[in-house]
This record gives C-alpha cells, sequence and structure tokens, in this order.
C-alpha cells in the first residue's frame, strides 16, 4: 500500500515536470502559423512534421546546420581542453606541494563567484584587442579553463591512493607520469562527469556567444534560437517550437547516454 | 601518445578558427539589414534575385547577406566596436543617429562627386537631408515611407460607414471607430474600428497631432515636452479607445494569438507605413483592392505625420569602399529600385521610380502625404532608441491602470537622467 | 607528498587562464568604472565617483537589486526544499526508481533559451498551458502571468524550481546516501520517531549538503540573466528587472560602460557578503553538530 502510494507521488511529479515537454512537442507539430490549441484539440490530426524540415532547412537568413556545427565544434574543443588544463592543474593541487598552493586554490574557488556580468565586459574588451570577436576563438578560449572543473577534480584526484603514486615512484616515475599513467586513469569516472558537466555548460551558454558573435555563420544553436524566436515577429508559435524541439535533442541524447556520471559526479563534488 | 594526440587537435581547431575567412580569391561585401525569417517567400525570392544579378553583374565581387532581425541596432554598434562592421549598412532613420554623430560613417560626398552616372537629383530632397549633415552625406535613401491611416473597405461596408476622407479630428476618428465596432447577438466583437498597436514610433503621431512632441525642440530633454498637457490627454485618449470604449482590441489578446487584426479583416483601421503591403498582400482575408489609405485625424489645421526611411551607408573603416560604393549604388539604382519597390514595400527614395509607381490612385495618395511627413528623432537625437523603449513601457503602464501623467512624467525623469549620462 | 617547484607547472596553464580572464577582468572591471565611456569613441573620460553616485542614486538600480533579492529569497528556499523532498522520495528502494531520476533531472540539462522560450508558451492567456488546464476545469484562465505585474516574478520562480529540481535532488541523494544507517538505528532504540530521526539525524547530517547547494544556488539566483532576457525583459513595470538584466541593458544597450561597471562591482561585493554570511551561519551550525 505505501508503496502504491509512492509511485502515485512519483509518478504525479514526473508528469508535472514533463508535461511541458510533451506540450512542446505537441504544439510543434500544429500547422505553420496557427494559433495555440487549446487542450482539447492538442493532439494534431495532422501532424505537421514539415514544420521540422522548415526550421532545419528552408531557412536562409537562419542556418541551422552551421549553428549546429559550431556548437558542436566549440563545445569539443573547450572540453577537450578543460580536461587537460583542469586536471593537470588538479593534479597541482591535490598531489603537490608549493609555496602559495593553497592560497591559489581558494582564488579559483573566489573567482566562482564573479563570473556574470561583472567580468564579461572586460573579457569582451580583451577578446576584441586581440582581434579574435567573432572568431571561434573568442567562443573557445575563455572557456577552456573552468574553476569548476579544477575543483571537481581535485576532490576526485584526493581520493586516488597515495600508495600507487608511492610504488610509481619507485619505479623511477617523474610527476608526469604519475599524472598521466596512475591518476588520470584511476579517475575515469570524475573526468567523464567534468566532461559532461563542461558540455552542458557550454553547450547552453547563452550570453557569452551572443555578446562575442555578430555574424550568422558564428552563431551557436543556443543564440541561432533567440534569434530565430525573434525573426518570427514573436508570433508563430509552433515553428518556435519546433525549433526549440531540434535544439533540445542533441541535449537529450547527450544527456541519456551520461546520466550516470550526473549522480556520481555530484556525489564527489558535495562533501567537502 | 594519444593525449598527445588529443592536444594536437585541440590546437589545430583553435587556430583554423583563430582566423576569418581571409580570401585571396572575389571581394566578399556584407550587407547588413534587419529581415528576418520571410513569411512572404515571393518576397524574400526577388530580393534574393536581385542580390544574385549584382553579383552577375560584378563578377570578383561576392554578396554575402547578414541579416540581423532582434536589436539590429545593437549588434551593429558591436560591430562597429569589435572592427566587424559591414561593408554596407542599412541605415533605419529612426536610429541614425548613434551612427552619424559618433563618427563611424564615411561621409559619401567625395564618392558622389567623383561618381559621374550618379545624380543626387534622382532623389527626394528632404529624404537625402535624413542622412545629411551640413555639407556631408551619410547615406544614399533607399526607400522610405510616411505613416498613414490603411482602412479595409469591407469592414465599413458591413459597418454601413462611408469611407474616410482624412479630414477628422480624434473624436471623429473615434466616432467613426466607434460605428465600426460591431458585435454579434451574444455580445462578442467581430469587428474592431481601430487597431491599435503599442510601438512608440507608430504612435508618437497621435502626440504630433495633437500639438505635443517627445522631445524640447533642440531635442536636448524631455521634460515639459513628453508630459506636456496635451500629451497627457492624448495618451489618456488612445487609452480609452482600447479599455473603455473598446474600438480596439486588449493587446495582450492581440499578443496570445499572434494574428494581426487588421491583417485578418477584424479591424478597420491600422496607422503603420507602406511597409505592411506585402504582408496585406499575403494575407489570406484581405483584398488588397480593398485596402485604402488616409490622412491622419489630426487636433491640429493640418495633419502631421512621420517619415521612417531606410539608406544605405558604408563604414569609415570599411575595407573595400569602391567596391561598396559600387553596391550601395546598385541597392539605390533605377534598376534595383524598380524590381525591388514592385513587392510593395515603400516609396521609392528615387523621384522616377515613386513617381511611375504613383499611378495607382493608392501610391499616389502616400506621395500626397509626403510634404507632411517629419523625419523621426532618431535621426538627429543620439540614444533615441532609449526613449522609445521607455515609450513602450509607459503605455503599457497605462494601459495597466497607472494615472498618464504620472506615468509621462516618470518617462520624462528617466529620459533625462539618461541623457544626462549618455 | 613531493615539494618543490615542479607544482608551479601543473597549475600553470589554469593559473595564466584564470588571470587574464577572471582576475585581470575583476580588476578592469572596477577601472572602468570610474571613467564615462560609450563603446565607440576611444576616448574615455575620467570620472571619478560619479558613476558610483549615479548608482546609489538610481532607483531602477536598486529595484533590481531588491528584485534579485527577492527572487533568490523565493527561489533558494523553496527549491531546496522541494529539492530535498524529492531526494528522500526518490530514496526508496523501488524498482524503476533511476527512471524517475533521469526523468526528475531532464529540466535541468535544457537549453536555458529553449526552456524560456518553452514557458512563454506555457504562461500565456488562454491557450498556454497552464491556462488551458484552468479552462477546462472553468477556472479563470485570462490570466496574462508574464504581464502581470503581481504574479511576473513568481511566474519565473516556479519555472526556476522546475528547472532546479534535478541538481539539489542528486545533490541531496547523494547527502542522504552518505548518512550511516547506524545512526537511524540508534536513533530508533531510543525509541524515536520518524519525524525526530528525521530532525536529529538526517538535517545535521546534511549540513555540509546543504551549505553547498544553499551557496550555489543564492550566487545562481543572484546572477540569473536568460529568462528575464527572454521571457520578460525585465518588465512588467520593471517588476522582474533583476540586477544582470538591468547591468546588460546598461552595458549593451544603452553603452553605459562606466555605469555598467560601477553597478558590476556593487552586485559583486553584495554577493561576497552575502556568502560569508551563509558560511559564518552555517560553519556554526556545523560545528555545533559535529561536536555532538
Amino acid at each position: 500500500m505505501k508503496k502504491l502510494l509512492l509511485y502515485l507521488v512519483l509518478t504525479l511529479l514526473a508528469v508535472f515536470l514533463m508535461a511541458p515537454f510533451a506540450w512542446m512537442v505537441l504544439v510543434s507539430l500544429q500547422p505553420n502559423k496557427a494559433p495555440i490549441p487549446t487542450l482539447e484539440h492538442l493532439i494534431p490530426s495532422h501532424p505537421a512534421w514539415s514544420n521540422y524540415s522548415l526550421v532545419l532547412f528552408e531557412q536562409p537568413t537562419l542556418p541551422v546546420g552551421r549553428f549546429f556545427l559550431n556548437s558542436i565544434l566549440v563545445t569539443f574543443c573547450v572540453v577537450f581542453g578543460q580536461l587537460i588544463v583542469s586536471s593537470l592543474a588538479a593534479y597541482g593541487f591535490a598531489r603537490l606541494q608549493f609555496k602559495g598552493r593553497d592560497w591559489i586554490f581558494y582564488l579559483f574557488l573566489g573567482s566562482l563567484m564573479f563570473s556574470g556580468p561583472v567580468t564579461q565586459l572586460p573579457v569582451y574588451l580583451i577578446i576584441r584587442s586581440l582581434g579574435w570577436l567573432d572568431t571561434y576563438a573568442a567562443l573557445i578560449v575563455p572557456g577552456v579553463s573552468s574553476a569548476f572543473s579544477v575543483f571537481l577534480l581535485r576532490q576526485a584526484f584526493m581520493a586516488v591512493p597515495m600508495e600507487l603514486d608511492e610504488a610509481a615512484r619507485i619505479d623511477g616515475a617523474g610527476d608526469l607520469r604519475i599524472y598521466a599513467r596512475v591518476v588520470l586513469p584511476l579517475s575515469g569516472a570524475a573526468l567523464a562527469t567534468c566532461s559532461a558537466f563542461s558540455f552542458f555548460a557550454v553547450w547552453t551558454d547563452f550570453f557569452w556567444p551572443l555578446l562575442s558573435t555578430n555574424s550568422s555563420s558564428m552563431r551557436t544553436l543556443e543564440v541561432g534560437l533567440s534569434v530565430f524566436k525573434s525573426s518570427y515577429g514573436n508570433t508563430n508559435w509552433p515553428l518556435q517550437m519546433t525549433a526549440t524541439v531540434v535544439v533540445m535533442i542533441p541535449l537529450l541524447v547527450a544527456f541519456l547516454v551520461s546520466q550516470r556520471y550526473f549522480t556520481k559526479g555530484i556525489t564527489i563534488g558535495s562533501i567537502k | 601518445m594519444r593525449s598527445y594526440a588529443v592536444v594536437a587537435i585541440s590546437l589545430t581547431c583553435l587556430l583554423a578558427g583563430c582566423q576569418r575567412a581571409t580570401e585571396k580569391g572575389p571581394v566578399v561585401l556584407h550587407l547588413a539589414n534587419w529581415g528576418g525569417a520571410n513569411d512572404d517567400i515571393e518576397f524574400g525570392r526577388k530580393v534574393d534575385a536581385l542580390y544574385h544579378q549584382f553579383e552577375t553583374e560584378n563578377p570578383g565581387i561576392k554578396l554575402e547577406i547578414e541579416s540581423v532581425p532582434d536589436q539590429y541596432v545593437q549588434k551593429m554598434i558591436l560591430g562597429f566596436v569589435a572592427n566587424a562592421a559591414p561593408d554596407v549598412l542599412s541605415l533605419d532613420a529612426a536610429s541614425a543617429a548613434v551612427f552619424i554623430n559618433n563618427g563611424v560613417l564615411q561621409d559619401l560626398e567625395p564618392f558622389v562627386q567623383k561618381d559621374q552616372q550618379f545624380q543626387k537629383s534622382d532623389f527626394w530632397p528632404n529624404v537625402l537631408g535624413i542622412d545629411s549633415r551640413k555639407d556631408r552625406l551619410y547615406a544614399i535613401p533607399g526607400d522610405f515611407t510616411p505613416l498613414v491611416c490603411y482602412y479595409n473597405k469591407a469592414c465599413f461596408d458591413r459597418a454601413h460607414v462611408p469611407y474616410p476622407t482624412g479630414h477628422w479630428t480624434y473624436q471623429q476618428f473615434l466616432e467613426t471607430a466607434k460605428r465600426l465596432t460591431l458585435r454579434d447577438a451574444s455580445g462578442k466583437i467581430t469587428q474592431y474600428g481601430f487597431n491599435f498597436t503599442n510601438w512608440m514610433p507608430g504612435w508618437i503621431v497621435w502626440l504630433w497631432n495633437n500639438g505635443g512632441d517627445v522631445l524640447t525642440q533642440d531635442g536636448d530633454h524631455a521634460d515639459g515636452a513628453i508630459n506636456s498637457p496635451a500629451n497627457i490627454q492624448t495618451i489618456a485618449f488612445l487609452r480609452d479607445m482600447v479599455q473603455k470604449e473598446k474600438v480596439s482590441p486588449d493587446l495582450s489578446q492581440t499578443a496570445a494569438t499572434g494574428v494581426d487584426p487588421f491583417g485578418n479583416g477584424e479591424a478597420a483601421m491600422e496607422i503603420s507605413g507602406h511597409w505592411m503591403i506585402p504582408s496585406y498582400k499575403s494575407a489570406p482575408k484581405l483584398k488588397l483592392d480593398q485596402i485604402g489609405v488616409t490622412e491622419l485625424p489630426t487636433n491640429l489645421t493640418k495633419p502631421k505625420t512621420v517619415m521612417y526611411e531606410v539608406g544605405f551607408a558604408i563604414p569609415k573603416n570599411a575595407p573595400h569602399p569602391e567596391e561598396s560604393w559600387k553596391l550601395v549604388k546598385y541597392l539605390t539604382s533605377h534598376l534595383y529600385q524598380q524590381s525591388y519597390q514592385q513587392t510593395g514595400i515603400a516609396v521609392c527614395g528615387r523621384k522616377d521610380v515613386a513617381t511611375e509607381r504613383a499611378k495607382d490612385a493608392r501610391e499616389q495618395k502616400f506621395l500626397d502625404i509626403v510634404p507632411t511627413a517629419r523625419p523621426p528623432w532618431g535621426a538627429s537625437v543620439v540614444g533615441y532608441d532609449f526613449v522609445e523603449q521607455e515609450g513602450k513601457k509607459m503605455m503599457e503602464r497605462v494601459l495597466g491602470g497607472a494615472d498618464p501623467k504620472a506615468s509621462l512624467d516618470e518617462m520624462a525623469h528617466r529620459i533625462d537622467s539618461y541623457f544626462k549620462v549618455r | 607528498m613531493k615539494r618543490g617547484k615542479i607544482g608551479y607547472f601543473f597549475i600553470a596553464p589554469a593559473t595564466l587562464h584564470l588571470a587574464i580572464f577572471a582576475i585581470f577582468p575583476m580588476f578592469f572591471s572596477i577601472y572602468l568604472s570610474f571613467f564615462k565611456w560609450n563603446l565607440m569613441t576611444s576616448v574615455r573620460s575620467f570620472n571619478g565617483l560619479a558613476n558610483y553616485v549615479y548608482a546609489f542614486q538610481d532607483p531602477l538600480f536598486w529595484n533590481a537589486m531588491w528584485n534579485s533579492t527577492k527572487y533568490a529569497l523565493l527561489s533558494v528556499p523553496l527549491g531546496m526544499i522541494l529539492g530535498l523532498l524529492v531526494a528522500i522520495l526518490v530514496n526508496q528502494k523501488l524498482r524503476g526508481i533511476t527512471i524517475f531520476r533521469t526523468l526528475f533531472y531532464i529540466p535541468a540539462i535544457s537549453s536555458g533559451v529553449a526552456i524560456s522560450i518553452l514557458w512563454i508558451y506555457i504562461y500565456m492567456p488562454e491557450t498556454g498551458l497552464i491556462n488551458s488546464v484552468l479552462g477546462m476545469l472553468h477556472i479563470n484562465n485570462k490570466t496574462d502571468f508574464l504581464k502581470n505585474e503581481n504574479l511576473a516574478m513568481y511566474a519565473l520562480v516556479f519555472m526556476s524550481m522546475w528547472v532546479g529540481l534535478g541538481p539539489k535532488m542528486v545533490l541531496f541523494l547523494a547527502g542522504l546516501i552518505g548518512i550511516p544507517a547506524s545512526l537511524y538505528e540508534a536513533a530508533e532504540l531510543d525509541g524515536a520517531s520518524k519525524f525526530r530521526s528525521f530532525w536529529n539525524v538526517t538535517l545535521p547530517m546534511l549540513v555540509p549538503t546543504t551549505f553547498f547547494v544553499l551557496v550555489t544556488s543564492t550566487i545562481g539566483a543572484m546572477q540569473v540573466f536568460t529568462p528575464v532576457y527572454i521571457m520578460t525583459q525585465g518588465g512588467p513595470n520593471e517588476k522582474t528587472d533583476v540586477v544582470g538584466y538591468h547591468i546588460y541593458v546598461e552595458a549593451w544597450s544603452k553603452f553605459l560602460i562606466g555605469i555598467a561597471s560601477a553597478k558590476s562591482f556593487l552586485l559583486l561585493v553584495v554577493i561576497v557578503l552575502v556568502s560569508i554570511a551563509q558560511f559564518k551561519i552555517l560553519k556554526n551550525q556545523m560545528e555545533g553538530y559535529s561536536a555532538s
């Protein structure tokens, strides 16, 4: 009996959380330019699958394919960059002793506090003076290292037993070796988690790409979606929902593939 | 080692992306405009064909269109800041000041003087004046439009109301709108007299025609101008049209359904510019020959209206100024404009094309109204877009029940605070 | 642990990046806050403290601060309570519980822009999802939530709870899993009811997790931007004008660079103070409980 109640509550909650998505898909299949239907007419009699081809292929001013490629390229580069740069730093903080180590680490933590509007403008100016505005460099370089990743990976590396380090050192390995051959391989889960978090953060980053790119050939999917919204004069709902679904699908796929890392990852992050 | 490969790949990506396309082939010209995804496919196709023709006539030049449907002005400014401005910029009169006054555009006079084929006299002088400063010319006019009052003859017929003659006061306009507002047996409104849109570039004409204005004559501040007694009266009048007299549909209803009441044949009148014609053409419930044009209602002796214009300008640091000039010439040539204006988007900035098209009675009406048209504030006042945003917010407050005087005072206060620090 | 200089090499790339893209910008922003600049011209004129004076005297800035505070005060506690409750709910050994956990997380991974657009339509009068349901139940379905001065903020908060549930749930879940069963057994032996053991065992043991969630949620809430940008543009009547959006408009719409920088710095000060306060309060809690 208690189990039944629990399942009921869980299902209700699931409905509450998933209803908007279901609604989104159903509205996206309404005929182009139609007003939003009331609930009785929600399920379309003739699902307008053509909306999808309209959004994906027939928009000369909004090259969705290009947006998609940009998002992939940028995310790929940033995630890789972060894996390397952040893991190196995390190893330094977790495994090595040097003067000022803890102070510098707190600086990383502190920087998590001021990432928003405070730094956007100066970073924009820096990128501009480098001549990188409206290029891939602008989208990639500022994200290539993340204090959050450093934090997460440091936690993970600290959990790797020191004895393995010692053993490797006796065999004559230097720190770089230990980092690459001992610590990294044993932290696979943490690295995967880090990548997963970074992936979503970069893919859905809206403000920075909005600011640092101007031409449509440089836009990412997120920004493209917001441009899409305004270019339809904010009125063509079915088509806007279609665009939204299109943007959501890669995220959904990526999530389903990596979802267990989210549970694991947050475990590692929270305790200390 | 795998990690080295990974590093190498990432670096290559970085470096590859670092450079914008530096082609050693054709010159690529970027033309910026605010066109969005287009409802009228035909219009889009026509324009595309015209662009292609330019490329065919100018081998060695490739055209890339930068469409910025959202926050065009901000994006263009950022483009200038980023040294990534387009080669040719569509310049909207309503926001021209920020570019002209900040000195980021090229003076086109030298080009005009040098070019034998180009004649300034081809263009309407007062339209040319919008983008001029003393003896410098910053943009060549493409097209323009005064705001007019559109009316749907079918709606008038349905209500048995004679067509407007254009000589009407606000009160007479309201009476007409009331007669045009029809209800069915259950009391639900089936036809509205007038479609009011909360878009300040559109409703500023109501302020002007009641003797008020937005800024003082020198364009320096708002207090005393925007919150004048005449304006308070006007804003109250507009609010009452929507809420008390109900001759205009509720704005959030309109937003919710997303259908333009006039375009849907459900509103008898609408104040807008020539740019609506292509969408009226493609609106399923409208017949273009049923659409009439008349002067705006006025409480003054002669009606006033605003003129919106689009011109083409060249940024100061354009890398290929000669080619940019070729494009500007093309976009304002008789050939291009004649084709382009077939879409019906506006009144041509060229006298010859405009007069040709005025064979149609409705087109002629636009030309008749032109002498009463004034350029928008944005053509000479920097930061005017802020004023328009505050205007929209003010109107929303009033429609939400706020007192017009208080709202206008607040708007004046905000504008002046901004003008002080801008 | 090995001591020496090699550590510097490892942290060099990340630290360099931090210096260039986080530390230096912060100081540069403070520098800019003393100037008047509109970005288009190359000249910057020194303004002294004028920008700060303007910021302090700007009622809209304080309105934005208040809105951000209101947003944080509403969304953070509510979100945390919801997260904790759902975490307890999914901490059961039921079949298929992982499916539920996954489903509950999906809103959080969604694109911020997509979610914002989706919820615009959910909140629309008459045909929006919420009003459709209300209409079917013959309740008033004409409320335009996002255009209603009194409701708009709550609409945004509600949406944030829907989006933010996943991560909070997972964090609390991790915390719950980490509580040793022996503590519960001891409490049962002492005759404690379910409620008592929740109060005396669960909550205290969750303090570190709670702290982490609290601080990160607050920082996020104080800087919320995308939903406001997409859905309300600060309206209606500046009722949802939060500091993040307000500063964006000052900088990128009105091009008041100096003023925007000054306001950004003031925001930073507030965030730091709030975080320190939260740390101090919870530190006492943590010490209190670890002693027992």
